[in-house]
């Protein structure tokens, strides 16, 4: 079964002004589980709008989504938030890390209104950090953090709650080779632990990588091209 | 558990959320616990000078009638006391006397009284302690009063009167009849005024109105009415100071409106971020008022306690002119330590519930955008 289908997916920002624009029309799709999807195209093709509509993060003008086979289009806010906190994890272009706080920290905030004991909650963080190789600096604050840290501790951030798929979108587009190729290496252990990652991407360091196992190609608001790894 | 954990969490984020942006938390704080200390040091200052007067007077009698003519007070003769005493209810009449007495010297005001206490030491008398201290005068010293015929008569001080007692005892000379009568040229058989007991206190205003009705020329005060001038006398002046710093609260509280109200780039950055990793608009409202719960919560008990600690343990130094104000003698008194429950409350919903609803409104208007903004940033 499909992890998430996407039916006829069209999202119009400012409807019925002047600067009315329509980002992405009629798209549809379905992705499988335990896969690495990457949506390629220019600035201005949709990537972004799609993945913020999949992750549940905005709603279409028009159309459908389901995520594990549930209906989500319909629902409000507050049950999409649930669905959003415990199915994705996000890792922005930005990064967006909290300033001012400590690396450990950012990693745990999408769990705090879990409920889950904070020393539990740290000890998870830890783990992860852990994992990326981060752990001695779990308790710097993150503008202390290099580049590569700062978005190895994203990436924590984006896992903490154990989601099923992670949305990164334009990843590599501040970091340089060596980084980049350190960000592809941790998401192909992620994919090798059973994860579903979508990216949003133009760098050919991501969607020319051996293990993207799909890209779909976006202009204009709609998917024109596909490709599949064979 | 599940709630009061997420609670906990929250409440711990919202902590490290305001440390992070100390300065301008702590300069609120500042300004907040200000505020909140001036407006408690007068509720508890105005307060406790009407316990106190109200304490003093319970030991008052129950209706004092003096003389009128013409709406001037004027002496009261003795026969004015046996009409008195056939009045169904009335007991215990007795005639008083009282005097203000001007000291050129000092250019103060003394209030002159005859008590029983003074009765058996004629050439002696008892003075308050804002006499003792213009006078640099003290027990076993000699006092000279000028008379009714321009002489002066010495007095020796037998005592002054304690210090928990200056609210009212300051400007007092404690003289024996004797003495009053020789001093100011009154014969016997005249009076200030006159003061009675009334058996049933329910009576009291029924006796008043016989009062009025049989001595025309008399004012019958009861002792409810002091007690109320005292009151709306201490309110009055509790008034006055809150009016002079109105102007100064006024502008640090729109200060701290300003900063509550207002929210930084930066936290508005940190709502976006918080929304896009997985926060609920509910979840951070209910942070943001934690936020203000804290500043508002701690700076309510700070000022209160300072309040307090000026008020009871420093005798209100602030504003004791205002507030005690006594011509050139001004009382030196040590309130009794007392909180007013009500009063407490009445602050706590006057300071700490606003200033949480301002805090949350512009959070909640933060909270509501779309978690894809920051997708785009």
């Amino acid at each position: 079964m499909s992890l998430i289908v996407l039916n006829g997916i069209t999202k119009i920002f400012n409807r019925g002004r002047p600067d009315e624009f329509t980002a992405l029309s009629d798209v549809s799709l379905e992705i499988e589980p335990r896969g690495l999807a990457v949506f390629r195209g220019p600035s201005g093709s949709g990537k972004t709008t799609l993945l913020s509509i999949v992750g549940c993060m905005a709603k279409p003008s028009a159309g459908r989504v389901l995520v594990k086979g549930r209906e989500v289009t319909s629902l409000p806010d507050r049950f999409l938030t649930d669905i959003r906190r415990h199915t994705f994890g996000f890792i922005f272009q930005q990064l967006h890390l909290v300033r001012g706080i400590s690396a450990l920290e950012n990693v745990i905030l999408p769990a705090y209104p879990s409920g889950e004991g904070l020393a539990s909650l740290r000890e998870r963080g830890v783990r992860l950090l852990d994992l990326l190789g981060l752990a001695h600096r779990a308790d710097t604050n993150v503008e202390w953090l290099s580049g590569g840290e700062a978005q190895r501790v994203a990436i924590a951030r984006a896992l903490i709650n154990e989601p099923a798929i992670v949305i990164a979108d334009e990843p590599t587009a501040h970091l340089d080779t060596k980084l980049s190729l350190d960000f592809m290496a941790a998401m192909e252990r992620l994919k090798a632990e059973g994860k579903t990652i979508l990216f949003a991407s133009h760098d050919p360091l991501v969607y020319e990588s051996t293990m993207v196992d799909r890209v779909l190609e976006m202009r204009d608001g709609r998917i024109v091209a596909e490709r599949r790894a064979s | 558990m599940n709630w009061i954990d997420k609670q906990r969490n929250i409440v711990d984020f919202a902590l490290s959320s305001l440390l992070r942006r100390w300065r301008k938390n702590l300069a609120l704080l500042c300004v907040y616990t200000f505020v909140v200390f001036i407006v408690a040091s007068v509720v508890f200052f105005a307060e406790a000078l009407k316990r106190d007067a109200c304490l003093v007077l319970e030991g008052a009698p129950d209706v004092v009638v003096q003389r009128l003519i013409a709406g001037r007070h004027d002496l009261i003769s003795s026969g004015h006391m046996e009409k008195l005493a056939r009045i169904t209810g009335v007991s215990d009449v007795k005639g008083r006397l009282w005097a203000y007495y001007f000291e050129p010297s000092v250019g103060a005001n003394y209030t002159m009284v005859v008590t029983e206490e003074a009765a058996g030491r004629p050439g002696t008398v008892a003075i308050g302690a804002g006499v003792s201290r213009t006078l640099l005068a003290g027990q076993g010293d000699l006092i000279a009063f000028r008379g009714h015929d321009g002489a002066y008569v010495s007095l020796e001080v037998a005592r002054v009167f304690p210090s928990s007692s200056e609210l009212v005892s300051a400007d007092l000379v404690e003289i024996s009849e004797e003495d009053f009568r020789a001093l100011f040229g009154l014969p016997e058989g005249i009076y200030t005024d006159l003061t009675l007991r009334v058996r049933n206190p329910k009576e009291t205003v029924v006796v008043a109105d016989k009062i009025r009705r049989l001595l025309p020329d008399t004012r019958p005060i009861l002792r409810e009415e002091i007690l109320r001038t005292y009151e709306a006398l201490f309110d009055w002046r509790g008034g006055i100071v809150l009016a002079i710093f109105a102007g100064a609260a006024l502008a640090f509280i729109i200060f701290a409106w300003d900063k509550a109200t207002s929210l930084t780039l930066e936290e508005r950055r940190e709502i976006g971020i918080l929304k896009a990793v997985g926060w609920e608009t509910s979840e951070v409202i209910v942070m943001k008022s934690w936020e203000g719960i804290v500043i508002s919560l701690t700076a309510f008990l700070l000022g209160l306690v300072l309040a307090y600690v000026h008020v009871f343990f420093t005798s209100g130094t602030l504003f004791e002119p205002v507030l005690k104000g006594w011509a050139v003698l001004y009382p030196r008194f040590q309130p009794v330590p007392f909180i007013d429950p009500y009063q407490v409350a009445t602050l706590f919903f006057l300071t700490v519930v606003p200033y949480t609803v301002a805090t949350v409104i512009p959070s909640w208007g933060a909270a509501t955008i779309d978690p894809d903004t920051i997708m785009r940033q």
